[in-house]
């Protein structure tokens, strides 16, 4: 006979039927969560944990049931206070702690709890979930570390700083002391450029105007301000510039004294120069001296040479024609004692006309217009002719004259005739006129394609050795002369010298006192 | 008949020595001491030689020479210059204006004077 079931009973057997499938799902739902997990009592008696927790603490039930909850944490005090928490509130309490796990090791985790309560309200135990925060904790202790390393490396850059900050501070003041120096040296450098009575132009190294002092704004009637900083090649354009750069050319080459006539009333003598730093060319300085005055004086002074020579003339010509006619007997007989003394007069006049002719000589060289026509001409023949000119004045002296010509015939060459005719008979003039009687005087010829040399060796008395270098200056007559013979003029060889330069050739010599000189000049063969 | 030479000359003495001279050798001289003066009497007396000095009041011998090279009949006379200066664009010059020589004062004595005059139109 089947036992019937009351329905009752029935009811009963079907709630523990669904009680038993909700624990067995419950127990499979916390088995299989990642979430390490425990319950407790509200004695703080571990309950239940599962499988997450096993894994994560190495305890199992067996081990871990019916122990205390703090025995699980590090921070007991700590544990004590979060589980009181936890049983205070219905909500979740979270709290980092540490966790101890079976084999010693200390874990930091966030431990989450969460009361339980029955119908009425009364605690009842709590759940306990933990999570493994040591990574994010690592990561946080690895940035605090990196933040410490920071601050400090900071710091160290910080003090650094502070250290080079006083260092520059230091170099600073020492820069600006210099800086200060530099400057006083600029400025006064500034203020004799500035007041310096010479026009001066500065140029860097690319040819740009850089400075223009007032003197030069003043010279070119220019303002500094529209010139600065312009090219060379742009500066032609002023035309107060054209003859300067038509002077020094568009790369500015270097110059000494040149003249230059900037405006009717206006000379300037230019000189450029390279200026130089630590054997670097750095620019060019172009200096301008005012010249109009020493030009206007050295011109007055050759106008006056020049008239007063040709004012001397007239009576001189006058004097000479009248004593030639006395001498002549154009004028009625005269004793023989006046023939002598009217012949002495006559000769000094002669000489006086000579001194006259060496001046008008000098001043035309002065002037710059010396050479008049060159032709083609024997340099022989006029050698030959200035010697023979000497004649009666060699026959009184009883020199012996030799003129050695070479074999071969010279060429002819470009000379003004009448300059060069004068320039070899001041030099053979003085080898006869200071020559010892009975000496010799040898002339010779050489030439070499280019040039040919005129020698003139004498046996005379020689220049003395201190004043050799001043034998071509004009005016210049040697000590050991003046005590032999009172006139001349002083002025054969300095026209001698400009003679045979404004030819393009060169002029020499070798002289010892007591024995003789030697004179040599060339002459380009073209 | 004596060959007539105009002296154009401002310097007394020089007029004088040249006056001397010439005449003892039988020309027959007239004088004029500036170039206008000259101009006047060669047109007047058409001489067979001028003696012209080139630095002289009112008309200068450069002057005096243009306008004798002007001049149809004037410039078929032959001119010798006796001058102070004897630079030789002044030379030139004159041998352009057609002057037959030139004499430097200081460098001739009046010999050499007569020489050059008896070249150009005989004794």
């Amino acid at each position: 006979m089947t036992q019937e079931k009351s329905p009752r009973e029935l009811e009963l057997q079907r709630l523990q039927e669904d009680l038993e499938f909700l624990e067995g799902y419950i127990k499979e739902f916390s088995e299989f969560l990642p979430l390490p997990i425990c319950t407790a009592n509200p004695l703080n008696i571990i309950l239940g944990i599962n499988q997450s927790f096993r894994d994560f603490t190495g305890y199992n039930e067996i081990e871990i049931g019916g122990r205390e909850i703090n025995e699980l944490f590090l921070e007991k005090k700590e544990a004590m206070a979060l589980v009181k928490e936890i049983s205070q509130k219905d909500a979740r309490v979270v709290k980092e702690m540490t966790l101890l796990t079976k084999d010693k090791k200390k874990i930091p985790v966030s431990v989450c709890g969460l009361s339980r309560r029955d119908e009425d309200g009364n605690f009842i135990g709590y759940f306990l979930a933990l999570s493994d925060i040591s990574e994010s904790k690592r990561f946080q202790e690895e940035l605090e570390d990196r933040v410490k390393e920071k601050t400090k490396e900071l710091e160290k850059r910080t003090k650094d700083l502070q250290t080079s900050r006083t260092a520059l501070m230091n170099i600073l003041e020492d820069v600006d002391e210099a800086r200060r120096r530099a400057e006083e040296e600029k400025n006064k450098t500034l203020s004799v450029i500035t007041n310096f009575t010479d026009g001066l132009l500065i140029f860097d190294e690319k040819n740009n105007l850089s400075s223009i002092n007032p003197q030069a704004e003043v010279f070119f009637e220019v303002k500094a301000q529209n010139l600065i900083g312009k090219q060379v090649s742009e500066l032609i354009t002023f035309p107060a510039f054209k003859s300067l750069i038509e002077l020094v050319g568009l790369k500015i080459q270097e110059i000494f004294r040149k003249e230059m006539r900037l405006k009717e009333n206006l000379i300037l003598e230019v000189t450029t120069l390279p200026i130089i730093r630590k054997k670097e060319k750095i620019g060019k300085l172009a200096i301008l001296h005012d010249v109009t005055r020493e030009k206007m004086v050295e011109r007055m002074k050759t106008e006056f040479v020049s008239l007063a020579a040709h004012q001397l003339r007239t009576p001189l010509s006058a004097i000479k024609w009248t004593l030639r006619m006395l001498l002549d007997g154009d004028l009625g007989e005269i004793t023989d004692e006046q023939k002598d003394f009217i012949e002495k007069t006559y000769s000094s006049n002669e000489r006086m006309i000579s001194l006259i002719n060496d001046l008008l000589n000098v001043t035309r060289i002065e002037e710059g217009r010396y050479l008049y026509k060159t032709v083609l001409a024997d340099i022989e023949t006029i050698i030959e002719l200035a010697i023979n000119f000497y004649k009666e004045e060699i026959e009184k002296r009883k020199l012996k004259v030799e003129f050695k010509k070479p074999k071969e015939r010279l060429p002819q060459i470009m000379v003004d005739i009448e300059k060069i005719k004068l320039a070899f008979q001041n030099i053979f003039d003085n080898a006869v006129r200071y020559n010892r009687a009975g000496g010799r005087v040898t002339v010779s010829l050489n030439y070499d394609k280019k040039r040919i040399e005129v020698m003139v060796k004498d046996t005379g008395v020689g220049i003395p050795k201190e004043q050799q270098e001043r034998v071509f200056s004009k005016f210049f007559r040697a000590a050991n002369v003046m005590r032999m013979e009172t006139e001349g003029t002083g002025l054969g060889l300095f026209i001698a010298k400009n003679v045979i330069e404004a030819h393009g050739g060169k002029i020499w010599f070798e002289s010892e006192e007591n024995k003789g000189s030697t004179f040599y000049f060339t002459l380009p063969v073209q | 008949m004596a060959k007539k030479i105009l002296i154009v000359e401002d310097e007394e003495i020089l007029i004088d020595l040249l006056q001397r001279k010439l005449t003892n050798e039988g020309y027959e001289i007239l004088v004029a001491r500036d170039g206008d003066e000259g101009l006047k009497i060669m047109q007047e007396i058409n001489p067979d030689l001028v003696l012209l000095d080139i630095v002289m009041p009112k008309m200068g011998g450069f002057e005096v020479m243009e306008e004798m090279a002007k001049d149809s009949e004037l410039k078929k006379i032959p001119i010798i210059v006796i001058s102070n200066s004897g630079q030789p664009v002044e030379i030139d010059r004159a041998q352009e204006l057609g002057a037959k020589d030139w004499l430097i004062k200081a460098e001739f004595d009046p010999q050499e004077v007569l020489d050059k005059v008896a070249k150009q139109i005989g004794k």
